[in-house]
């Protein structure tokens, strides 16, 4: 039936809202909570942690194993990967002498199947599943920038209401498109964070305080799709976060990009404002298309439930052919 | 020539001859507003536009020729209209 297809709905029945706005703020806010983990699974995590962090500092007593990217900041999908990174004090560990000792060590402890070394890339890493909780994690070595993104990105959750709840559902969105992989030229992780962060500081009604961001994430959603699937000027516009305060400067102001005038995106990297961190998403013109037909699809939901008799609106999701969730029951 | 064009459009609810009533922006685009309304003011410091960058004017207000190609018929989220009364 419809409401397997979309489980967050079970029990939750909002077709009885007189505004439409408003139905969908709630099903946004229960999608949200049902991809949640819940207690059992963050103490899981933090077990399997702990564990390969006791077996790092046996190997390599100077060493410390820190959480980056979206297990940090508590901003991912179910069974996603966990990012890690090694910080020794005394020497670099980013060679691949360190890179085999360490994989040969988990496998040794039995901390590590599947593991695949990769020690030619730009970042070298190990990738692995830990056993017992058949979780992926990724391992990087002596590269901080990771975690300084992940501190600055719980700062902006703690002041910006509503960015983890539209961060969680434009990510499944581009998720459930493909769109989400920078490698295939998708949104990566903190490219999201921060065209959600900049939406929000740059809204109207925001920032006049008219409105408090949890009570209108349904047109808030809408609002951002139409932004960057309508409207954003690509070839001309930059967006920059530094100090926590997200503003525009038109390309040609941004001295070190060389993109003014093309149709790409670009993000100034508040730990160096020289870097574009989202450089690698070459499929731009995918993922603009991609939010204005949610754009579409989301407004087009909303006049046919708007027009429906509550009969037939019953049991009925207006996110569900957006995000089109298909991962495991929780 | 497209019959529909000839056909004129008109929405009762926000008298745009853009959609008809049935498409109307204002159906979706509620916004819960806050009790408490002292707190208003329009900070011109914080207001950038999507179509040049600079400081001072929303996108949709912008004196420059636009630049995406996607149209914006019916106004967006990023205008000045879409302040309450009091603001604009
Ligand atoms: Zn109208
Ligand atoms: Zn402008």
């Amino acid at each position: 039936t419809l409401n397997s297809d979309y489980p967050w709905i079970l029990n939750h029945d909002h077709s009885r809202q007189k505004e439409i706005a408003d139905w969908l703020t709630m099903e946004i806010k229960d999608f949200v909570g049902y991809i949640s983990p819940n207690k059992n699974e963050i103490e899981t995590r933090n077990r399997t942690i702990s564990k390969i962090r006791q077996a790092i500092k046996q190997l390599w007593p100077d060493a410390d194993l820190n959480v980056f990217g979206s297990y940090a900041t508590d901003l991912y999908l179910p069974g996603s990967d966990i990012d890690c990174v090694v910080i020794s004090k005394n020497s670099d560990k980013e060679n691949r002498n360190s890179l085999y000792s360490l994989a040969s060590h988990l496998k040794k402890k039995k901390l590590a199947s599947r593991v695949e070394v990769i020690a030619k890339a730009r970042v070298p890493i190990i990738k692995f599943v830990e056993p017992e909780s058949q979780i992926h994690i990724d391992v990087s070595f002596e590269r901080t920038n990771g975690i300084e993104a992940a501190r600055l990105i719980r700062e902006w959750l703690d002041d910006t209401p509503g960015l983890r709840e539209l961060v969680l559902i434009v990510k499944q969105f581009l998720h459930s498109r493909r769109l989400n992989n920078v490698h295939t030229g998708g949104l990566g992780g903190f490219s999201i964070i921060c065209l959600v962060f900049a939406f929000l500081h740059l809204h109207p009604r925001i920032i006049t305080n008219e409105v408090d961001p949890m009570d209108n994430l349904g047109v808030l959603l809408i609002d951002f799709f139409e932004l960057y699937g309508k409207n954003f000027a690509y070839d001309d516009v930059s967006i920059s976060v530094s100090d926590g305060k997200p503003t525009y400067i038109p390309k040609s102001d941004w001295k070190d990009l060389n993109t003014r005038g093309t149709f790409t995106l670009a993000i100034q990297d508040p730990g160096d404002p020289s870097n574009n961190i989202s450089r690698g998403s070459f499929n731009l013109r995918d993922i603009k298309k991609s939010f204005a037909g949610a754009f579409y699809l989301l407004t087009n939901r909303c006049f046919e439930l708007d027009m429906a008799t509550f009969k037939d609106r019953l049991g009925k999701s207006i996110l569900g052919d957006v995000i089109k969730y298909r991962g495991k029951a929780r | 020539q497209c019959p529909k064009k000839w056909k004129k459009m008109f929405c009762t609810l926000c008298n745009s001859k853009n959609h008809s009533r049935e498409r109307c922006p204002s159906i979706w685009r509620v916004y819960v507003v806050k009790e408490d309304t002292q707190k208003q003011s329009l900070p011109m410091h914080a207001l950038y536009c999507y179509n040049c960058g600079s400081k001072g004017h929303f996108g949709d207000d912008c004196p420059k020729r636009r630049s995406s190609r996607v149209p914006n018929e019916d106004g967006s989220s990023f205008s000045g209209d879409n302040l309450s009364q009091p603001l604009k």
